[in-house]
């Protein structure tokens, strides 16, 4: 494979991936039964794009 | 098999050689699931959890290396280089993926870059967890 990996991924679809990667991750790690893992995932993706949307939104008046 | 000593408060305490000998293999897990991120898991019988931290770890190690973070060397100029390293370095083999996908190397002057270097040291965080995880369950404390 001589091509180089080149990704372009704008502010938000990084934070999607991460926060997804890292939520299915946890809720791997963090329970046992299918239906627990599911909602925490959720949970965890929702709480990681709560967070990260809303210090964008506090930054924003800054950046002005 | 059991004997008991007494330690410095003089307590007697009972050391088992059965849990001397689980806590070895705990250890064997913990550092086969940061060499292989999901090994230890793996070898644990803990199917689903050792598929997950390999394919996080690899695609968050794949993704990193793709937006051309920062992958840090053990030659670094200051403690944030050295930090670095340790985080990159807890991929285990993965870290060697990384520098060959890498091929042009890093480049940070963009927010790709800065994303990916994120991205990798995640990675490595995220498998010493993991591998912390493995050596836990081995133990009988977590599963």
């Amino acid at each position: 494979m001589n091509a180089a990996l080149a990704f372009k991924l704008t502010h938000l679809q990084a934070m999607l991936l991460f926060a997804l990667v890292i939520s299915i991750a946890f809720g791997f790690l963090g329970k046992r039964k299918p239906a627990d893992r599911v909602k925490y995932i959720a949970w965890t993706l929702f709480l990681f794009l709560l967070v990260g949307v809303g210090i964008g939104w506090a930054m924003y008046p800054f950046s002005h | 098999m059991e004997e008991s000593r007494m330690d410095d408060e003089g307590t007697v305490v009972v050391v088992s050689q059965n849990s001397s000998r689980r806590e070895a293999l705990a250890f064997l897990f913990a550092v086969a699931g940061w060499l292989v991120p999901g090994l230890g898991h793996a070898l644990l019988k803990m199917w689903g959890r050792a598929v997950a931290c390999f394919l996080t770890v690899g695609m968050l190690v794949f993704f990193g290396a793709g937006m051309r973070g920062n992958l840090f060397r053990s030659s670094g100029n200051d403690a944030f280089d050295s930090l670095g390293f340790i985080a990159d370095l807890g991929t285990g083999t993965f870290y060697l993926v990384a520098r060959s996908l890498e091929k042009e190397g890093a480049d940070v002057s963009h927010a790709d870059g800065d994303y990916g270097t994120r991205f990798l040291a995640t990675a490595g965080v995220l498998n010493l967890l993991a591998a912390l995880h493995a050596f836990e369950a081995a133990r009988g404390r977590k599963a």
